[in-house]
């Protein structure tokens, strides 16, 4: 009795490991398996042409307008995410630390950080592109600029938290220290706070940049897509990710091997980013011990 | 004699005033406290402290840990007061102007005195914005200027011959005694009339400490000094005077040998010889 | 000390002067606005979704009231909208990607905590993180080209074997489409994996050694020690981590529409099209107008309802920990 309690113990065990190994071996699969057909898909329909011609030729064009398009409406998007996000963290970091509105905006950016990046989208479609199609009698409605705040949107929470989160780790003397020189906070922060916090930062802005490089939902109806190259940050403005989607949902073949060349793109630069920003947090990172 | 007639202003002061502390005059105040209460959420960590800190000579604060001896030293240039919820009441007096008053300008105190920390805490900048950075806020000077500054700053804080070929460097890469010494350094740069320590040389390795010690001596000449320690011996050292606390009460003052030689308190006398602490 | 006396000057009075004093005030008064302002604009994107989709769907939402809710008729043609299919279809596939990811997510954490030598873990752990940082459009094309002909190879499998289980077969029965709910459900579950398991993970870790030592000490195995003093210890965050990936299962777009196939009828079966709130919108949104973009925009305020409420409960449970941990 005993000892068929123990075996059917020992093998309760053994089965529930050799599971959570299968477990973990079937979403590196996974991981695999997507990354093999991109790679394997993009890399066959890789051509100088992706790079020189612009999606007004369909099956015979390129990626250009939406390589333009996605680096300037990212960009755009760092521009403003960057310097409020960061702003927002030193106020959750360092005026509002355990404050009442403090801790509630953390919270709520936590949640802001998973959202449904749908409805930024559509929360910039009333709030931006139906008032300027009002406001110019439709000459302006969908637009780069559209697009670059629903994508502002979704980079914003990540500068917000990993600023504040690096704010957290700086410890009190060296504020004191500065403090005691006789400067005064506004300058402690910005001259000294932000050199320590630096290199979370950056990583921060990676990370964001990661994840808005990769979207599509908040495009579809801000920036919408265009099938012109275009840097008038008021037309509708193309993107890599809208157009994988509208190639991919083309019945030719063609269409969909330039959307694989796309996903390959943006596959490769988004875990680039995410690599780059754990190895650079590691490397440049400022203790106090 | 007492410091009582003139706390007049502060009846608690009286009662709970231990009556043969020694606040024997010295020649000149610089920095002086009358019944000084310090409390942080439901603690009262200083408890009517009254003490005169005589100018351009060594003070130490010694006591066991969690007596008060760092709050002391907070208060006097109201770092504490970048965290909520501590107050400290009564009176300090530097030149006899209370910086306590919410009328005191904060940062004008801090620039007549200047506080370096238990751990060396350089910036991270070059090893001359380390120096330059404070003075920038305070005095618009010229290149030139600025660098006859930094490098007398750097001087008197005996850093100068080991630094003097790598200002630009970061001052991150020094070790541990230089980068204590550089936030002397620092600290002086402003020209302070008051320097407080607060255990500065607890990280360090006796080596550096030896220095930091000698600079301490140095030092005492210009600044008027306060210094916390936990090293019994090193307030021995290098202090002039001495107080000794327990559980946020000042038990003894006085000159440093009377206190360590023939102390008056029988606490003092078991801190000293090491009975308890 | 080699002093220069001439590098000494006399000790200069204090040298700020009142003026430089205010300004100093007023600049530390201006920043704290500044940065103040700033944080209320996370706040105010957050009331501004909420806000702004209610007020984009107010017709159908404040016309319709509660027939957009439970009606499952949806016919653009005829101006009429009931959310219910979509609904109905998030809820089905978030359903499965959690009935799959949660079990995958707690042998991942388990296995990066307690079975793979250490060298093993930071790559595994880094790898596994990488599934949440491929673009969703990127699971949509897999999952279209790749994923949903693998599907539709093993359906009529399923259909024969799971499909002939009394009530639950009805489940599996079907054309063997390679579209359909149990597809999408299944991509989900990949996508939300990584989120899942980085809590558990995160949490199994901050586990005390002494209670697990104590338990093998009396003879436990690992799975033993891990399912009666670990995961008992880290429920609430496990749970925490669990509505986590749901509130990203629900408000997922991209990979969904590829292979969900986009269709009202409302069906038992797993194997057969649906639409979710969210692939309704990116759908139809640019070809609606009217009351029908009018719906679309509701809809998107009932998915950020629900999925507020799922990420508001996920963090609650989260900041318990947090809060043991001694951090936030």
């Amino acid at each position: 009795m005993i000892l068929t309690l123990h075996t059917r113990r020992r093998m309760v065990n053994v089965v529930a490991l050799a599971l959570s190994g299968a477990a973990t071996a079937i979403g590196l699969l996974f991981l695999g398996w997507i990354l093999w057909v991109t790679l394997k898909n993009g890399i066959s329909a890789l051509n100088l042409q992706l790079f020189t011609r612009i999606s007004a030729y369909g099956a015979e064009g390129g990626l250009a307008n939406a390589i333009v398009g996605s680096v300037f409406m990212d960009l755009l998007a760092l521009l403003l995410c960057v310097p409020i996000g960061v702003l927002a963290g030193v106020f959750l970091g360092e005026y509002a630390n355990r404050s009442k509105l403090g801790s509630t905006i953390r919270f709520l950016n936590d949640i802001l950080l998973s959202a449904p990046s749908i409805v930024l989208g559509l929360f910039v479609y009333v709030i931006v592109v139906v008032p300027s199609s009002q406001l110019t009698g439709g000459a302006v409605s969908f637009s780069g600029v559209a697009g670059a705040i629903a994508l502002a949107l979704i980079g914003l929470p990540v500068i917000v938290r990993t600023t504040d989160e690096m704010l957290q780790l700086v410890p009190n003397t060296l504020r004191e220290a500065a403090l005691s020189l006789g400067v005064p906070q506004w300058k402690l922060t910005l001259q000294v706070l932000m050199r320590v916090a630096a290199s979370g930062i950056v990583t921060g802005v990676l990370l964001a940049l990661a994840r808005l490089a990769g979207e599509t939902a908040p495009l579809l109806f801000t920036a919408f897509g265009n099938n012109f190259m275009t840097l008038n940050p008021l037309d509708a403005t193309a993107s890599i990710p809208v157009t994988i989607y509208q190639y991919t949902n083309d019945p030719n073949p063609a269409m969909h091997a330039i959307a694989w060349a796309g996903a390959l793109l943006i596959t490769l630069l988004v875990l680039a980013l995410s690599l780059l920003a754990r190895s650079y947090l590691k490397r440049n990172r400022i203790t106090y011990d | 004699m007492t410091e009582m007639l003139l706390d007049t202003s502060l009846p608690s002061a009286t009662l709970t005033e231990p009556e043969s502390v020694q606040t024997s005059s010295p020649a000149t105040t610089k920095l002086a406290t009358r019944g000084l209460n310090f409390h942080y959420r439901q603690a009262h960590a200083l408890k009517d402290i009254t003490l005169d800190i005589p100018t351009q000579q060594v003070t130490a604060i010694i006591g066991p840990s969690g007596c008060g001896k760092s709050t002391l030293l907070r208060v006097f240039n109201r770092i504490y007061a970048v965290y909520p919820g501590q107050v400290a009441t009564g009176e300090v007096l530097l030149d006899g102007e209370n910086v306590l008053d919410p009328a005191y300008p904060l940062q004008r105190l801090r620039a007549r005195v200047g506080m370096v920390f238990q751990k060396p805490v350089p910036f991270p900048m070059t090893i001359f914005e380390n120096v330059a950075w404070g003075i920038r806020h305070h005095e618009k000077l010229s290149k030139a200027d600025m660098a006859v500054r930094v490098e007398q700053a750097l001087r008197r804080a005996a850093l100068w011959d080991e630094v003097k070929d790598k200002l630009g460097h970061s001052a991150l890469g020094l070790s541990g005694g230089q980068q204590q010494r550089l936030c002397i350094a620092r600290g002086v740069a402003l020209h302070p009339e008051v320097l407080l320590l607060d255990e500065p040389t607890s990280a360090l390795d006796p080596i550096a400490t030896g220095r930091i010690e000698q600079l301490v001596d140095e030092l005492k000449q210009d600044y008027t000094i306060v210094i916390v320690t936990h090293n019994m011996q090193q307030a021995a050292r290098i202090s002039d005077r001495t107080a000794f606390m327990y559980l946020g009460e000042l038990i003894e003052y006085g000159a440093t040998e009377q206190i360590f030689t023939q102390p008056d308190k029988r606490q003092t006398e078991d801190y000293i010889s090491g009975r308890f602490g | 000390m080699p002093l220069n006396p001439a590098l000494d000057p006399p000790a200069t009075p204090p040298s700020s002067s009142a003026p430089h004093q205010r300004a100093d005030a007023r600049h530390d008064a201006w920043f704290r606005y500044l940065v103040r302002a700033c944080a209320l604009l996370v706040l105010a994107a957050l009331v501004g979704a909420m806000l702004s989709t209610l007020w984009g769907g107010r017709e159908v939402l404040f016309g319709d009231g509660l027939h957009f809710l439970t009606s499952s008729d949806w016919d653009p043609v005829n101006n009429i909208y009931g959310a219910w299919a979509p609904i109905y279809g998030t809820l089905v596939t978030s359903l499965i990607a959690l009935l799959l990811a949660v079990p995958a997510s707690f042998g991942i954490a388990l296995f990066l905590t307690e079975i793979a030598p250490p060298w093993l873990r930071g790559p595994v752990s880094t790898a596994i993180e990488l599934l949440a940082s491929i673009p969703s459009i990127i699971y949509g094309m897999w999952g279209l080209f790749v994923f949903v002909p693998f599907m539709a190879s093993i359906e009529p499998a399923l259909s024969a074997t799971l499909g002939r289980i009394p009530v639950v077969g009805a489940l599996f029965d079907g054309p063997p489409l390679g579209l359909g709910l149990l597809t999408a459900g299944i991509v989900l579950s990949i996508m939300i994996l990584p989120f899942i398991s980085s809590v558990m993970r995160e949490v199994f870790q901050t586990v005390p050694a002494r209670l697990k030592e104590s338990a093998y000490a009396l003879g436990s195995t690992t799975w033993e020690v891990v399912w009666h003093i670990v995961l008992p210890y880290t429920r609430t965050a496990v749970i925490g981590g669990i509505f986590l990936g749901l509130g990203r299962a629900l408000g997922e777009t991209m990979a969904v529409t590829f292979v969900l196939g986009s269709s009202y009828d409302l069906t038992t079966s797993l194997l057969m099209p649906g639409t979710t709130i969210s692939s309704s919108i990116a759908n139809e949104f640019n070809e609606a107008v009217g009351l029908h973009r009018s719906a679309l925009i509701a809809l998107g305020f009932l998915l950020f309802v629900v999925t507020f409420i799922v990420l508001l409960i996920a963090r609650l449970m989260l900041r318990r920990l947090a809060l043991r941990e001694g951090r936030s």
